[in-house]
């Protein structure tokens, strides 16, 4: 029997072809040394003789002698758009455990049975009045999802329905926490450098979406998924829209109470990108604490205490305030001097001055003055030490999401209808007592 | 990854030899003459309902990839006319001009009671596309319906890039607006774009938008005789000779097919509902 190793045909014609390669690259050689020769003796010629017109022959008559490239073949850019075909039906997966119920729909952990593999579906919730056909919240969460695929938004498989019509089902990657229920479990917060790459990977995904002309309008540490290997992902887009033409009216009940921007309690119906800033800045904050930093109980709880942790708004840092719908309402010491400033930097007395920075001016009242988060991303936080936490030098936690229902709850998104209003509301208390807490507050350097 | 923004998912061969339709005895030229006038229905309604052109092309592209492939819609469950409100309501719920049930229902009713759209002929009076409580009830429950099954049959796969700000980027890449007759050439090209929307060959779901506003263009430049690039700058917008030539042919050929259909439908009209359609089949039987 012939050995493995043995020549054969194939080597053979391979010899040949290694062969054939060498004799072309020496012929090649062989050609340029020729062509350069030629041409060191036409510019000898040339010197010898330097007449113009002898010149203009000289190189048609090289362009002669080097043979013609054949014209290269040019590839064109070839689009995959893929293709579509009708939803497969829900009975492809078997559900292994519950997740969570929000008011968008049930969360749950299941398994698809022909592959094996572990995902999350998300069965959507059809109860309205069915005034207006297929939810329009949730075709704008799935058509969103289709366009937006970036390594930090939470991708969408596939979409299924169910033997009633009405039933839809989205299939999602499967991750084995959100932000919020991780804090909850954990003892200690997160160390800063964790939070940097959180902080990085959730702001790479909010300038993806802001390029994209996406606004989420529900971000919260329930909405935010992290994998075993500190990998960060967005999901719910449940809220979410693409930016309208300027001046188009837009509803002031986004995103959940304590995430929300000072602007949307202010009845609002023009904004941008900045009210998803301002919830990557409560994010920040909570992840600093590990809990939410601005826990209020109504839209007036919520705006009290707003202007108490970053400072009341004045005609200087917010000119626009008082144009605001439901401003007219409220009652607001004006020029009340230094005592209404912020309390940021008090409260997170363990961040640097950078971090100070970047959370004060993500929790702008005023929504100019916030960053974009390509500004954020740029910011000397991320660069100063400690540097952010390579992901695979991230800490795994036991996983909440198989194993038991949740049962604190955080409050929801608003639902679609009536805005409440916001009429005669006093702020004039909150800085009532601020001096007696500051005169009891134990040590305290005097400067004489 | 990402797919291209400028890319439309594309429909395989498989769903371009059968369509559920045919596998439900509809003969294919019979199908190919409603998806025309279905197509028609829907651009017109879109016109009355004062909708944007892009917003109409997309309307007209998720009608038609509607009825393709063998899982795709049959005209013997689904009318034509029904399918084509449906998709005018999606396509207008997802985009900047929502328009309500009521104002779909309206305009089908009134369209319906035209005995022609080219050219539009007086409709008999009010009275006649008025549309009582209770039939709206019963349309808008037909429209939701269909809705959700033009979303389920799709896979929801509902977005559509067109090519018409691609065609204007083209032309100014081609540098032809300081041309004196250019207005003349991006008409012509636009309405190119316009045409391939009723191709039979269904061009829009064959080919990538950026193809078919190159041939639009070709097209539109020989014949109002505007000189291009003496090379082959089609390639330039990601398109081969071959593919172009396609184009060329197919939107060419959509005049014919139209005056094709117009004498064949002469003084008689396209079975837009099931039920018009089952009384064309019972009359092709019995006149063979």
């Amino acid at each position: 029997m012939a050995s493995r190793w043995a020549d054969d045909d194939v080597d053979k014609a391979e010899d040949l072809r290694r062969k054939k390669e060498k004799e072309e690259k020496k012929r090649l050689k062989f050609q340029r040394q020729q062509a350069e020769q030629a041409a060191a003796a036409r510019e000898r010629e040339m010197e010898s003789r330097p007449a113009k017109r002898r010149r203009f022959s000289d190189n048609a008559a090289s362009q002669e002698v080097i043979p013609k490239e054949p014209p290269a073949e040019r590839t064109l850019l070839c689009f995959e758009g893929g293709g579509w075909g009708p939803c497969r039906h829900v009975s492809n997966f078997e559900t292994l455990n519950n997740i969570e119920e929000g008011s968008y729909g049930w969360v749950s952990r299941a398994r698809e049975i022909s592959t094996g593999s572990v995902v999350a579906l998300k069965k959507i919730k059809m109860d309205y009045q069915r005034q207006d056909g297929f939810p329009i919240t949730a075709l704008r969460e799935i058509t969103i999802l289709q366009r937006a695929r970036h390594k930090n938004i939470v991708s969408l498989h596939e979409v299924l329905s169910g033997s009633d019509p009405s039933e839809v089902v989205l299939v999602m990657e499967f991750l084995e926490h959100d932000l919020k229920t991780l804090q909850e479990d954990m003892p200690e917060p997160f160390l800063a450098s964790e939070i940097k790459t959180l902080l990085k990977q959730l702001t790479s995904a909010l300038s993806f979406l802001h390029s994209n002309h996406i606004l989420h309008r529900d971000l919260k540490t329930s909405n935010i998924l992290l994998s075993n290997h500190g990998h960060l992902k967005i999901a719910d887009f449940g809220m979410a829209r693409y930016i309208p033409p300027p001046n188009a009216r837009l509803t002031q009940l986004v995103v959940t109470l304590w995430y929300r921007a000072p602007e949307l309690l202010l009845g609002t119906d023009q904004y941008s990108t900045e009210i998803d800033m301002w919830s990557l800045g409560c994010i920040f904050g909570e992840l600093l604490l590990k809990e939410p930093i601005l826990q209020g109980k109504n839209e007036v709880d919520e705006l009290s205490r707003i202007f108490a942790l970053c400072g009341l708004p004045t005609d200087r840092n917010w000119p626009g305030f008082w144009r605001l719908p439901n401003a007219k309402g409220l009652k607001i010491p004006r020029d009340s001097g230094a005592k209404s400033g912020g309390v940021i930097r008090t409260k997170f007395p363990f961040l640097t001055n950078v971090g100070a920075d970047l959370l004060m001016s993500l929790l702008s009242p005023n929504p100019e003055h916030r960053p974009t988060a390509d500004e954020v991303l740029d910011h000397m936080y991320f660069r100063e030490q400690p540097k952010p936490k390579p992901m695979e030098m991230f800490p795994t936690f036991p996983s909440k999401a198989g194993q038991e229902k949740r049962r604190t709850r955080s409050p929801n998104a608003p639902k679609r209808g009536q805005a409440p209003g916001m009429q005669n509301v006093d702020f004039s208390g909150i800085f009532a007592n601020r001096e007696e807490e500051q005169a009891g507050a134990g040590f305290q350097l005097r400067v004489a | 990854m990402q797919p291209s923004p400028l890319a439309n998912p594309l429909a395989t061969v498989a769903q371009l030899e059968t369509s559920s339709s045919q596998l439900d005895g509809v003969p294919q030229d019979l199908e190919n003459s409603i998806r025309f006038a279905g197509a028609q229905i829907t651009q017109a309604a879109g016109i009355l309902l004062r909708l944007p052109q892009e917003v109409i092309a997309q309307a007209v592209i998720v009608f038609v990839r509607f009825w393709i492939g063998s899982e795709g819609g049959s005209l013997a469950e689904f009318g034509c006319e029904q399918v084509s409100a449906a998709s005018l309501y999606l396509t207008t719920k997802l985009s900047a001009y929502p328009k309500s049930p009521r104002n779909i229902i309206n305009v089908y009713a009134y369209i319906s009671t035209l005995t022609s759209l080219h050219p539009p002929t007086d409709p008999p009076g009010p009275d006649t596309y008025y549309v009582s409580e209770g039939t709206y009830q019963t349309r808008r429950a037909t429209l939701f319906a269909t809705e959700q099954r033009i979303l389920q049959t799709l896979g929801f796969n509902v977005h559509v890039s067109l090519p018409y700000t691609l065609c204007i980027t083209y032309l100014q890449a081609l540098d032809v607006f300081s041309h004196p007759r250019a207005p003349e050439l991006a008409k012509r090209a636009v309405a190119y774009l316009n045409t391939a929307l009723l191709s039979p060959q269904l061009l829009y779901l064959t080919h990538q938008p950026s193809s078919i506003a190159t041939a639009a263009i070709y097209l539109a430049a020989k014949e109002t005789g505007i000189k291009m690039p003496d090379v082959e700058w089609w390639e330039v917008f990601d398109t081969g000779r071959e593919e172009l030539g396609f184009l060329v042919v197919g939107l060419l050929s959509v005049e014919s097919f139209a005056e094709e259909e117009r004498a064949k439908w002469e003084g008689r009209t396209v079975p837009i509902s099931v039920e018009e359609l089952e009384a064309e089949m019972r009359r092709r039987d019995g006149g063979e």
